[in-house]
């Protein structure tokens, strides 16, 4: 998206150049491909991200104990329970440990329902224009003007809590910046060559959208759906604190819910109410950065950190 | 020597996973009123030495050479004395005006900076002097553009603006990069009666850099043609459209519509790849066995210097 | 131009319609009875006074009639009662809300002019070691959740250093008891309002300072410093004029949270209690007071950008 810079283009010649970094730079073999590749992810996000789905696939391996078991409440870190126990008595290791699946899940799954979303929305408008357009994309910017946290507060006052109602809600309310990229990125498309000449051919539109746009539309949608869900997480864990999170699912959001009205802040049991607001900060930063990995260039990425909550 | 502009073995080249040369050994001077033409296709590294004088080119250029401006080099100057000449006696207009003024600030507040920044003038004198420009250049109701911005007006317009705001201190050295470039032929000749007025007036001398030649030839006193990053030749105006020596010369003057239209051969060179031996060697006309293996220097001779062997 | 100006107000009006609805709609479909979504669970009434209340409240008449009546109570400027705190909702949101416009407007202020201040540096210089650290340590805040943050703040600077104190908007009513009662949370607001702020400017400078207006700044004899604050950050900050106006629902959220944790008396406070009381008067009566407020920033953002930008009010 990053426009040629325009200084440059006034000097014709060093546009000629290229830029020189690039184009001089010898055939690469396969192996180095992959380690360039690896390279445009940062790093230490990759390694961040692994490490918390490994904790959400096999809780059982990591975990000391079972998150319900209860033993003596209020205990501060010790050999036995690496970060004390809570109010109950269970060990907030393993809590933490088990709440990562809970996190993560509800994080992935609002984020698929609002790719949807996003991305028929998207679609459609871009594809036929018009007053399919006109309509869908005012309706978009319709339901951008609410405010998303009040509104899946007052929701949630209402339902009983549950993590799908959460997941259902959060996922039908953070769509509208996808639409809005995939619409852009869709009318380009639909003037390209290829796009055109299956027109030709005859092909349906549904046939031609699914076949020739949306694949090319991946590297657009991938970053929105890692930035979705990172934000989803967020918005799962503010939502937690008020008291609206499904409190049978023990999620980070939940523990340092129960932290603060619980009695772990007041006591200045660190071990308590740190671990949890940590996981939540870099598990949503390991996922930030993997968005900003897939995005193709990563001068322009960081500003879509801002879309994140 | 008291040149205004003494420019001499200048280089220019770019870092990177392979550095590449884009003007090589250029020399010149233009002194006191004088107006030099730089001209040559598109590509050739105009811009480029235009940029370097100014020591606007980003920070991976490697400039070599000297480049002595009133007797003080350029080169060695800090940034901060540079900012002190840029734009009061060393100014240019770009190509591209449209683009050149900033979007967000009135042509008023845009054409008053140099006088603020350099003369500290208050308003109402920077006014009245943004007034005048404006007028000069053929506006009729100058006070309706102190609150006009770029994005309202055509390109003439924006071009004409840009040249009221790098002319508005008088600079003694004024660098215009392709000044007609997308401007219509009443608006030329407007553009041309200004850069002519100041050389009179102001004395200030004139950089030209075109490919549009008629305008050159009615205002540069000097030619110096430039391909693929080297001057081929150099020449007064008059001696050089009499009888242009070198073979791209007078390939250049052949492609003008009143000489019949012909064009040159073959494409332009990219700057990071010259031929070897005569970098006009492909395209030539007079093309030797010598031209592939040898690089013709600039020889001087009878007022004028040509870069081939068929002159030596 | 004047296609998108209608266009705009069009779309502002149906997002007004669509609050108001969801506001009327919400109590009326969610499961369980109206009247006790109208008036709050947890709050003891006998069955008489319900049936009361269900006739008073129109919930037996068709729903067209109750929305114009919805419609007319609205303009009256009633939202309801709240049985929980025995007084109307609008009264109660009236109390709460200056506060917390007061502590939103000061820390949304002083977040974009830090986060443009350090943005537009970190943008002009991004290889300095200093614009590193700062990108780093904005993209880490922009990704913890605002109440965890304040929760840190207030357990480090309160409680443990003892340097401010830990609830309430004062304790006496001068300048400087609620000036050193909101010091930590409108920082922590501000810094999160910065966070936003930093990352979209730092973007927009790496971008606007290749154009060739910038350049020309640099040709003209302007000096580093005054190519970037004169030229640069005006077209560059932009964007953030719209940003600040979307961002106003997420900071409003925000300040929620963090008003909880400083048990401040406002909105933020108004509402958790709300929720555990289940007052959903209080919350309906809330979220159009909120929803509201976001809409007038996004307009008020739109006539903001039209004085700022001469290409959006380009004459004929």
């Amino acid at each position: 998206m990053q426009k040629e810079s325009r200084a440059y283009k006034e000097l014709g010649v060093q546009r000629n150049l290229g830029l020189p970094k690039e184009s001089y730079t010898l055939k690469e073999s396969g192996l180095q491909k992959f380690g360039k590749i690896f390279k445009t992810f940062n790093r230490g996000g990759l390694l961040l991200f692994f490490f918390f789905f490994f904790l959400a696939l096999f809780p059982s391996l990591f975990a000391p104990y079972s998150p319900s078991e209860r033993f003596i409440p209020y205990e501060a870190p010790s050999e036995a329970h690496l970060l004390g126990t809570n109010d109950i008595g269970n060990d907030i290791l393993s809590e933490l440990v088990y709440g990562t699946r809970i996190s993560l899940m509800v994080g992935f799954a609002s984020a698929c329902i609002s790719t949807v979303i996003g991305l028929s929305i998207g679609l459609l408008a871009g594809y036929f224009r018009g007053w399919t357009a006109e309509v869908l994309m005012g309706f978009t910017d319709v339901v951008l003007l609410l405010p998303k946290l009040p509104l899946i507060i007052i929701l949630g006052a209402f339902l009983r809590p549950s993590v799908w109602i959460l997941i259902l809600v959060l996922g039908l309310l953070s769509w509208e910046s996808l639409a809005r990229i995939v619409r852009a990125k869709t009318l380009q498309l639909r003037e390209s060559g290829y796009v055109k000449s299956a027109q030709c051919i005859g092909f349906s539109s549904f046939h031609i959208m699914c076949t020739d746009i949306i694949p090319n539309l991946v590297h657009v949608i991938l970053p929105k759906f890692m930035l979705a869900t990172a934000s989803a997480m967020i918005s799962e864990a503010s939502l937690s604190f008020l008291g609206l999170g499904d409190p049978s699912l023990k999620s980070w959001g939940i523990m340092l819910s129960f932290a603060f009205s619980r009695g772990g802040f007041i006591r200045d049991m660190w071990w308590w109410y740190l671990p949890p607001g940590l996981c939540i900060t870099f598990c949503v930063l390991a996922v930030a950065l993997l968005g900003f990995g897939f995005e193709p260039k990563t001068g322009v990425a960081k500003k879509e950190v801002v879309k994140l909550q | 020597m008291n040149s205004l502009l003494d420019v001499k073995k200048l280089k220019v080249g770019f870092e990177g996973a392979k550095p590449v040369n884009v003007i090589s050994e250029v020399s010149f001077s233009i002194q006191k009123g004088e107006n030099l033409a730089l001209v040559g296709e598109s590509g050739c590294g105009k811009s480029i030495i235009a940029h370097a004088i100014l020591r606007l080119l980003a920070p991976e250029a490697r400039i070599e050479g000297s480049i002595l401006f009133k007797g003080r080099e350029l080169l060695k100057l800090s940034e901060k004395e540079m900012a002190k000449l840029r734009g009061n006696e060393l100014a240019i207009i770009f190509q591209n005006a449209s683009h050149a003024l900033n979007p967000v600030y009135s042509i008023g507040r845009q054409l008053a900076e140099p006088l603020r920044i350099h003369q500290k003038s208050g308003k109402t004198d920077a006014t009245k002097k943004v007034l005048k420009a404006l007028a000069q250049l053929g506006f009729s109701s100058p006070e309706k553009y102190l609150k006009f911005y770029p994005s309202w007006g055509s390109g003439g317009m924006n071009q004409r603006f840009l040249i009221a705001s790098s002319t508005i201190l008088e600079p003694e050295l004024l660098i215009a990069d392709e000044p007609s470039k997308g401007l219509d032929p009443a608006r030329i000749k407007e553009v041309e009666r200004e850069l002519w007025v100041l050389g009179k007036e102001a004395k200030s001398s004139l950089l030209l850099i075109s490919h549009d030649l008629g305008f050159v030839r009615r205002l540069a006193d000097k030619i110096a043609v430039l391909y693929s990053g080297e001057i081929v030749e150099l020449a007064k105006t008059s001696v050089f459209f009499k009888q242009p020596r070198h073979p791209y010369s007078q390939g250049l003057l052949g492609s003008l519509p009143e000489n019949g239209f012909v064009p040159i051969p073959g494409l332009a060179p990219a700057l990071c790849e010259s031929p070897s031996g005569c970098r006009f060697h492909p395209r030539c006309p007079f093309q030797k066995e010598k031209c592939l293996r040898e690089h013709p220097e600039l020889k001087a001779r009878e007022e004028r210097a040509v870069r081939c062997f068929l002159w030596a | 131009m004047i296609s998108t100006a209608v266009k705009k107000t069009f779309r502002y009006l149906s997002s007004f319609a669509l609050i108001v609805s969801l506001n009327f709609a919400l109590p009326r479909l969610m499961p369980g009875d109206p009247v006790k979504n109208l008036i709050g669970e947890d709050v003891y009434v006998s069955d008489l006074v319900i049936e009361e209340l269900r006739a008073e409240l129109g919930l037996n008449r068709p729903l067209l009639e109750q929305f114009l009546a919805y419609i007319q109570a609205l303009l009256r400027f009633d939202l309801g009662y709240s049985y929980h705190l025995h007084s109307p909702v609008a009264e109660v949101l009236q109390e709460r809300i200056g506060w917390t416009l007061l502590f939103v407007g000061v820390s949304v202020g002083l977040g974009a002019g830090l986060g443009v201040f350090l943005g537009a540096y970190a943008g002009w210089k991004p290889e300095t070691k200093l614009s590193r650290g700062l990108s780093c340590g904005f993209i880490l805040l922009s990704c913890t959740p605002p109440y965890f943050l304040a929760l840190l703040f207030l357990g480090i600077f309160a409680f443990k250093l003892g340097l401010f104190p830990f609830k309430g908007f004062y304790d006496t009513l001068t300048l400087g008891s609620i000036a050193s009662h909101l010091f930590l949370p409108v920082s922590v607001l501000a810094l999160f309002s910065a966070s936003r702020n930093f990352l979209i400017l730092r973007g927009s400078v790496i971008q606007e300072k290749e154009e060739l207006y910038a350049l020309y700044a640099r040709a003209k004899g302007l000096y580093e410093r005054e190519i970037l604050f004169r030229h640069v950050v005006k077209n560059a900050s932009l964007p953030i004029i719209t940003l600040l106006a979307l961002d106003f629902g997420f900071l409003f959220s925000g300040a929620l949270f963090i008003e909880i944790v400083f048990s401040l008396n406002g909105m933020g406070t108004l509402i958790y209690d709300a929720i555990i009381g289940k007052d959903y008067p209080v919350l309906q009566g809330a979220f159009l007071l909120i929803a509201l407020a976001v809409l007038i920033a996004n307009i008020l953002a739109d006539f903001l950008y039209a004085v700022v930008d001469p290409r959006v009010r380009r004459p004929a």
